[in-house]
């Protein structure tokens, strides 16, 4: 039914069902620890470790683990920042067509470098990047807004508060802001893999619509700094 | 002479020392528990079996054999258990025969929970005073750390069948944080004996799982076989030694079965991360569910027959990378009053 129940375990662990059922829950109980599918951390010999991955080993042996999603494999080619980025441009849970659109971006992407290359001289050729991963992974990390704005009502005056952000919160606003910027800006005859290689290379090197953006966000906190003491988190 | 027929209401009433919701008193008890053991000899004779060795799981048995019930939830069939199983334990009645209580801290309402706060922190400021000492006489502190992964506190269920009485999820969450806090001190040590009543041993995952032997068929060929579920799809995958790295599903190669790469790479994620991907045949068969979970299926379906073909080390890293879990998520069912599992039904002013 609608109710939490988390599969195989003992009398022990059932105790975990909350009186009030909440809004938003999963399947699993609380203990269940996220799986880690990269060989790597497997291979490493037990001296390189520090304390913390050692608590952390000792725990994974004792707590039940988590069954790695559809998205999750250990092959080279899976990045989660690449699935997170394809599950955002998913429409209508059409997964097929949202990988085969970033596939399509990353292959233009490659194109385009590719031919920067050969038509660079020899001095240059070096400095002329060529991974669309290391591409995509450098765009988004020029695209993420360091501080954000919250707004919050004092006085019947609601006021944009200067608040920073967490991790995911800064990964999230700039692969939302690239999508948008896709979908919006752009002539009706583009495909958006063309469109978002263009955008993607603007951002590997600081340039474009959405650094433009970043930048805005940047300026309106700098302009709102007096509210900053409405924080109380 | 008249005879009384009709008595007053204060003549019948019972006198009954504490009120409330079926207090069995110790005579009572005692009672059932001969009258179970009686019972166990004759139900013991009436099956013809030794009335001197006979278990619980032969009461059951025979229980279950002469009063067959069609119902469906356990706990309503006829069943035949010991008294102290039967009866919740109680309290017995805390205030003498004057009304004075017996507790000083009866008339908190919650006297053992506040007593056993009392305790714990009596041994914080035990250990404290201890530390304190060992400070003065410039003597190292121990730190050797507990080791936490192997032990957990006990749940909130069972510090209620240990104090006898009801808590609230505040309240226990506040001895747990008192508990935590008595460990994280350097000289805890002192007072072990009394953490370890309230910690739980909890076992290792990996020794719960049962690894089954490799099969060999006619022409001396390894094999093992797997079964996988995932959102109502069932697989079942057959997989072979010496093999060209082949994966036949339903009859079909899985590049046809199988257009989608993303349910591949799921097929082939247990081999590329085991390092064999070349060197296994595999057989599946799979029904129901859809693209997705058909996939899934099969992926749970050939880990759990690689198991047969690696070390422990290697299955217990298996485990940690989620691929011998089963997927409890399931499709969230429609409730009455809205359109779907979460979408409510669209809000018209008027």
């Amino acid at each position: 039914m609608a109710a939490p129940s988390a599969a195989g375990l003992g009398w022990r662990l059932r105790a975990w069902l909350p009186r009030i059922m909440p809004v938003r829950w999963s399947r699993y109980n609380p203990s269940y620890l996220e799986p880690e599918a990269k060989k790597e951390s497997y291979q490493k010999p037990l001296e390189e470790l520090t304390e913390e991955e050692r608590e952390q080993m000792e725990l994974k042996a004792v707590r039940p683990i988590r069954a790695a999603p559809p998205t999750l494999s250990s092959s080279v080619f899976s990045d989660p920042m690449i699935s997170k980025f394809t599950n955002m441009m998913m429409k209508s849970g059409n997964k097929v067509l949202a990988r085969s659109l970033m596939s399509q971006t990353l292959e233009a992407i490659k194109r385009k470098q590719l031919e920067k290359y050969h038509k660079a001289p020899e001095n240059e050729k070096e400095t002329i990047e060529c991974n669309p991963y290391v591409i995509f992974h450098k765009a988004l990390k020029n695209c993420q807004p360091i501080i954000g704005l919250s707004s919050i009502t004092r006085g019947g005056k609601t006021y944009q508060v200067p608040v920073p952000l967490t991790d995911n919160r800064k990964r999230f606003l700039a692969m939302k802001w690239l999508i948008t910027e896709c979908r919006e800006n752009k002539h009706r005859r583009t495909m958006m893999p063309e469109k978002l290689s263009q955008e993607l290379l603007l951002a590997f090197n600081n340039e474009g619509p959405v650094i433009k953006k970043k930048h805005v966000l940047h300026k309106m906190a700098e302009a709102n700094r007096a509210y900053a003491h409405f924080r109380w988190w | 002479t008249l005879r009384l027929i009709c008595t007053t209401t204060t003549v019948q009433r019972k006198n009954v020392g504490a009120s409330g919701p079926g207090k069995y008193t110790e005579a009572f008890i005692k009672n059932q528990i001969e009258e179970f053991n009686l019972g166990k000899r004759h139900l013991a004779n009436m099956m013809g079996e030794d009335p001197e060795t006979f278990t619980q799981e032969d009461i059951d048995r025979a229980i279950a054999y002469l009063f067959p019930s069609g119902l469906f939830d356990k706990q309503a069939r006829p069943m035949m258990k010991h008294p102290t199983e039967v009866f919740p334990e109680q309290r017995k009645i805390q205030w003498g025969e004057d009304g004075r209580p017996f507790h000083f801290l009866f008339y908190t309402g919650k006297q053992s929970y506040y007593s056993l706060m009392h305790e714990t922190y009596e041994k914080f400021l035990n250990v404290q005073k201890h530390q304190d000492q060992l400070i003065a006489q410039d003597l190292p502190l121990q730190k050797e750390k507990r080791n936490l992964a192997g032990s957990r506190w006990l749940t909130k269920i069972e510090l209620e069948e240990m104090l006898l009485e009801k808590l609230s999820d505040d309240d226990y969450s506040r001895f747990i944080q008192l508990l935590q806090k008595l460990v994280a001190l350097p000289c805890a040590d002192i007072e072990e004996s009394y953490i370890q009543k309230f910690s739980k041993e909890v076992p290792v995952q990996s020794q719960k799982l049962v690894i089954e032997p490799l099969q060999y068929d006619e022409q001396g060929v390894a094999f093992s076989t797997g079964e996988g579920k995932r959102k109502t799809a069932i697989a079942t995958a057959v997989v072979y030694d010496n093999g060209t790295g082949k994966i036949t599903v339903n009859g079909t190669d899985i590049l046809h079965y199988f257009p989608v790469l993303q349910d591949r790479e799921q097929l082939l994620f247990p081999f590329q991360f085991l390092g064999r991907i070349g060197k296994h045949d595999m057989v599946c068969t799979v029904s129901g569910g859809g693209r997705s979970a058909q996939a899934g299926a099969i992926r749970l379906a050939s880990a759990k027959a690689l198991r047969s073909f690696v070390t422990e080390k290697e299955v217990e890293f298996m485990r940690q990378a989620g691929l011998l879990t089963v997927d409890p998520r399931v499709k969230e069912r429609k409730k009455p009053g809205q359109e779907g599992p979460r979408r409510k039904f669209t809000w018209k002013k008027r």
